[in-house]
């Protein structure tokens, strides 16, 4: 029963893994771009849904709604801006510098909201399920049910659409892309958009779970590098498989070895993967 | 240089920028300059190959060793600062484009320098009636809040006793400056911040940095120097067994705080039996989670589950899922802010309930309160102080109250013990350098290990180790959003309250 119980826990901590993660991993497929900013953003985002509960009763869900187009222009902006000026040079410098742009957002959060941890929390609360033995937090599960959701519609996006096939095309070869005719600088500003979105718009489901404070953003950061290389980079399906999977492994690594060592199995499989698959679990030269 | 203890050295201040630099420095009160001139722009200077003006208004007896040059007075110096200018013999007279001096020697260079420069030594000594105390904090990073806590304490502490004119040393009082510096919640950079503190910055005293692991660390470097230093927010044993004369901690040892509430629970609540205890793979957290266990197993229960947890865990769903299969009575959670917050929230996300569920340390403050909104209901804690214990002291703040009063007119909230003990620190080095008379690093050291005195965090003793020995540390629960006092009986605001959702 315990096993079950563990099994549904780390499905639901994967599906909110899964949500960290996509946007990421678009990015770093797509423009070979290491967005060290994202984990900000989904604090940014966290805050955003704090504020909109706390001060006009906005509930977090419907903050997603507000969080998408807010984060889409904002990342739309700054790739326009200031990214594209190094779009060209050697992952180290973009790396480089959108660490640069992180210090500056996490110092400014911390300047502005302080370090205090704070928690959305729900009035009423939304409770818990129970199949059988098996408890589950309503507000994780329908979290893990939109960020699968969010993670499908960026897929579907990137698939059925028309600039999410030019996105495809420009992360497959961007010379070839460029000659058929695709704006290569605003498929990356719009990659980058999508990127922020999906970073901003976890914000408020993880703001609903995890205490929120500029200091939590390295974490959420962390969990993505982990979960774009057991998934495939710039795979959005491998970024679910990778975050489930994740989600899991820890949960079990948890229950077998001890909670101190709940990372250490999912590194060991890391190191396996990068072993025995290099590109990840999903990953290939194409994409989506 | 807005600082009166320092010194400067202008070269090339014979002419131009270099001139009016020294001169805007000599200017100020109690600056010190020592300036570097070509002979070129001294007249009718001695034939000496060096020769050092003195120019002060004011203070023109200060020591010099050596000969006042004629043309002293040329500077036209105002105030009460002093001016050495020392004349380089050996370079050419760019109006001539001949040398008008003979060249001098290594040897008499390096005399003439050094008596110069041990005279204006002397002189800012004299001048100095400010105490230094060097402060690493972890200003960025991950402990960023407890910086924030640790800086409010101990400058409400340096602005009252400012505020009464300093510390009495002697016959006369000085002020109190807190030089902090940001070592970024990284233990080495503490390390480095100290010594960097005690070595260029020179200051008197010092605090420690955040938490036991980084007052450790940070320790062996003011032994080394022995600079006296006070901790603020140290209290495992091992930062104290290491033979140190020089650090003292204002925190008990951490079964100070698990005994007590062992106690209380075990006479108030006697069916508690089954305890779980899950604890942060951390110096302190870890060492109270152990006390915790051993103070248990000393009343005969029954500790049935005892796990640590990463640094940084963003998940405890697995550990909480095993103990809730446990069924304890008693749940006893270690950690800082963000884990305890996640914690209870995944306890409730899990059904779990216990009748007791103790979480160290965070109840204390708020945050946590706030955040926890009615998950936060009956969780006991402990703590080494709280706002509403009442001591009269012999310090500048007096009474608790008067500390409290002083606190929230300041920042509009009520102190916590992070804040108080950090405030605590710096009325206990007053108190110490007080009764030596005298900023002598040894003294105060004696002063420090003999003090037995009474302040507003509480008596104040320290035990042969340098922890303090005499403080009874309260436990409290949260009821109704506020934390109340449940122990020491003396100061107790509200009974136990058993269940916990």
């Amino acid at each position: 029963m315990l096993t079950l119980q563990i099994l549904a826990n780390g499905l639901v901590l994967g599906g909110l893994y899964a949500c960290i993660a996509s946007g990421f991993s678009l990015v770093w497929g797509v423009l070979n771009v290491i967005n060290i900013l994202h984990g900000s953003f989904i604090v940014l985002g966290g805050y955003l849904a704090f504020y909109a509960y706390g001060l006009l009763g906005i509930h977090p869900f419907l903050s997603i709604l507000i969080a998408a187009p807010l984060f889409f222009a904002l990342g739309y902006a700054m790739q326009h801006t200031l990214i594209n000026r190094m779009i060209a040079a050697p992952v180290l410098l973009t790396l480089t510098l959108t660490f640069g742009l992180d210090l500056m957002l996490s110092n400014a959060m911390l300047a502005t909201f302080t370090a205090d941890f704070r928690k959305l929390t729900l009035d009423p609360p939304l409770g818990t399920l129970a199949f059988g033995t098996i408890v589950l937090p309503v507000d994780r599960l329908i979290a893990m049910v939109l960020a699968l959701g969010l993670t499908g519609l960026l897929y579907l996006v990137l698939s059925r659409s028309r600039i999410g096939r030019a996105i495809v095309a420009v992360r497959m070869d961007r010379e070839a892309a460029a000659l058929m005719g695709v704006n290569v600088k605003r498929v990356y500003a719009i990659t980058f958009g999508l990127g922020t979105l999906m970073a901003g718009a976890s914000g408020p489901l993880l703001a609903m779970i995890f205490p929120i404070s500029p200091l939590t953003g390295p974490a959420y950061l962390g969990k993505a590098f982990v979960i774009c290389v057991l998934g495939g980079l710039g795979s959005v399906p491998g970024a679910m498989i990778g975050g489930l999977a994740l989600g899991v492994v820890e949960s079990f690594g948890s229950l077998w070895f001890g909670p101190e060592h709940a990372t250490t199995l999912s590194f060991v499989l890391l190191i396996l993967i990068l072993l025995v698959r290099p590109e990840g679990l999903l990953g290939r030269k194409g994409y989506a | 240089m807005n600082d009166e203890s320092r010194m400067a050295v202008v070269t090339g201040a014979g002419s131009g920028l270099g001139r009016a630099i020294a001169m805007r420095l000599a200017r100020r009160a109690h600056a010190h300059v020592l300036a570097w001139e070509s002979p070129a722009t001294l007249t009718g200077a001695a034939a000496a190959p060096f020769s050092v003006k003195q120019s002060s208004a004011g203070a023109g007896d200060r020591p010099c060793a050596f000969r006042r040059a004629p043309a002293a007075a040329n500077l036209g110096l105002r105030g009460r600062g002093t001016a050495c200018i020392l004349r380089h013999a050996d370079r050419p007279d760019p109006s001539k484009g001949v040398p008008t001096m003979k060249p001098v020697s290594i040897r008499s260079f390096a005399c003439a320098s050094f008596a110069a420069w041990a005279a204006l030594l002397s002189a800012g000594a004299v001048a100095q009636d400010v105490i230094r105390i060097g402060a690493p904090l972890p200003i960025t990073g991950a402990l960023s809040p407890e910086a924030k806590k640790l800086q409010n304490g101990m400058n409400l502490w340096m602005e009252t006793a400012n505020k009464a004119g300093g510390i009495k040393v002697g016959a006369k009082r000085m002020k109190i400056e807190i030089v902090p510096v940001d070592y970024q919640s990284n233990t080495p950079r503490a390390v480095q911040a100290t010594e960097k503190l005690v070595t260029q910055d020179k200051v008197d005293f010092m605090f420690s940095p955040m938490g036991s692991g980084a007052t450790k660390a940070a320790s062996s470097v003011s032994e080394k120097y022995q600079i006296p230093t006070i901790a603020a927010t140290a209290s495992s044993e091992q930062v104290y067994d290491q033979g140190y004369k020089y650090l003292f901690g204002v925190y008990t040892p951490n079964q100070t705080l698990t005994e007590p509430l062992a106690d209380l629970v075990k006479k108030q609540a006697a069916g508690v039996q089954r305890v779980a205890i899950l604890a942060r793979n951390d110096l302190f957290p870890l060492a109270i989670a152990q006390e915790m266990e051993k103070s248990a197993k000393k009343r005969g229960m029954n500790v049935m589950y005892f796990e640590k947890y990463a640094i940084g865990t963003l998940d405890h769903a697995s550990a909480l899922s095993q103990i809730k299969s446990l069924a304890p009575h008693w749940i006893f959670a270690t950690g800082y802010m963000n884990d305890l917050i996640l914690i209870k929230k995944q306890m409730a996300d899990l059904g779990i309930e216990a009748p007791v569920v103790t979480m160290i340390a965070g109840p204390a403050y708020k945050e946590f309160v706030s955040a926890l909104g009615k998950g936060a209901e009956n969780v006991t804690s402990a703590a080494w102080w709280h706002p509403a214990v009442r001591y009269k002291g012999k310090d500048v703040f007096g009474t608790t109250e008067n500390f409290n009063k002083l606190f929230r007119d300041k920042y509009g909230l009520d102190p916590d013990y992070g804040e108080a003990s950090a405030a605590a620190s710096g009325v206990v080095l007053q108190l110490a350098i007080e009764a030596a008379g005298t900023t002598d690093k040894k003294a105060v050291r004696e002063q420090l290990a003999k003090m037995n005195t009474m302040t507003f965090f509480g008596p104040i003793k320290f035990g042969p180790n340098g922890q303090v020995d005499s403080l009874d540390p309260p436990v409290f629960q949260v009821q109704k959003g506020t934390q109340v006092v449940i122990l020491p009986a003396a100061i107790k605001q509200g009974n136990l309250q058993l269940g916990v959702k």
